[in-house]
């Protein structure tokens, strides 16, 4: 942004004219609008996955490279969240009433370690 | 077989020969069970499979089995955890009543069984009877249980037990393929 707004500014100061302004007027107000969001990027988001009654909820999820997954225990027994193919990571024990907290980099099938039959995915994107 | 015994027994004994797949699998009579009794129930049917689960830990060598027993005593005991501290709150004395014995008596009989058992036997037993177990529990629990509960915050802790239930089942069912292939 600021070395296009200075380009700008320097371009019209060196021709000094209010005609020329004026009829610039279009395309510098194009050159501001990439300039002022650099990237079409959009912020990181906090996806929330619900443990309860034995179930990850959502259990499938999509996400984009960068957004945080968070997994939150409300169930009255400890779970974990563990990668099922490799178990290439995983969560410590979650403790009834408590979170974590995964800023994935790929895609991935997980599952709780300790009730194998309970599953769930995200997809990054 | 296991479950078979549980029902043949108590449907012999009151001689309803006609309910054989009765729903009340371990109700002895059509009488409500009270709250405390309730309790007293609940906490029993937990610490019957934690019982269990110790069994298998000292017998077993299986990496599943060991795995699922040590999810069974983690589990089981948490809900008689919760049980406890709201028996405290309601200042209610769990009290023994003819379910609660009977699910003690019947889990005596079937450790005598799990323990004269060792190797794949053993496993094979431990998880069949865990099968059958959670099955029985997940019907009194449903089935009587909840229906007789009057304290709403009794209710609502079995209702939270259920799912857990299920998903034992649902895991000692998967290892039981395993073991019968
Ligand atoms: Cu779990």
């Amino acid at each position: 942004m600021s070395t296009v707004t200075v380009f700008l500014r320097s371009s019209l100061i060196a021709l000094g004219s209010m005609i020329f302004l004026n009829g610039c007027s279009s395309p510098s107000d194009e050159n501001n609008i990439p300039a002022e969001t650099p990237e079409a990027k959009p912020a990181p988001s906090l996806y929330i996955v619900q443990i309860e009654q034995m179930k990850f909820l959502p259990a499938d999820i999509t996400v984009h490279s960068g957004d945080t997954i968070m997994w939150v225990n409300n169930d009255i027994v400890a779970h974990d969240i563990t990668e099922e193919k490799n178990k290439s990571w995983s969560s410590s024990l979650l403790q009834p009433g408590k979170s974590w907290k995964l800023v994935p980099k790929s895609s991935a099938d997980y599952y709780c370690s300790i009730h194998a039959v309970m599953k769930g995915s995200f997809e990054v994107k | 077989m296991k479950r078979i015994n549980i029902f043949t027994a108590t449907v012999f004994a009151l001689g309803i020969c006609a309910f054989m797949p009765s729903t009340k699998s371990f109700a002895q009579s059509s009488t409500k069970l009270t709250d405390p009794e309730i309790a007293s129930v609940a906490v029993v049917a937990n610490q019957n499979d934690i019982g269990f689960a110790t069994i298998a830990k000292k017998k077993s060598t299986n990496k599943d089995i060991l795995q699922f027993a040590q999810t069974m005593a983690t589990d089981h005991q948490s809900v008689i955890d919760q049980a406890t501290a709201l028996v405290k709150k309601l200042g209610v004395t769990p009290k023994d009543n003819a379910v609660s014995k009977k699910l003690l008596s019947d889990a005596g009989n079937t450790k005598k069984m799990l323990s004269s058992k060792s190797g794949d036997a053993f496993n094979k037993a431990y998880i069949d009877n865990e099968v059958s177990y959670h099955k029985a529990v997940i019907d009194e629990v449903g089935n009587v249980l909840i229906p007789d509960a009057t304290n709403k915050d009794l209710k609502d802790l079995l209702q939270k037990v259920l799912p857990i239930l299920k998903t034992h089942l649902e895991h000692a069912e998967m290892l039981q393929k395993k073991f019968n292939q």
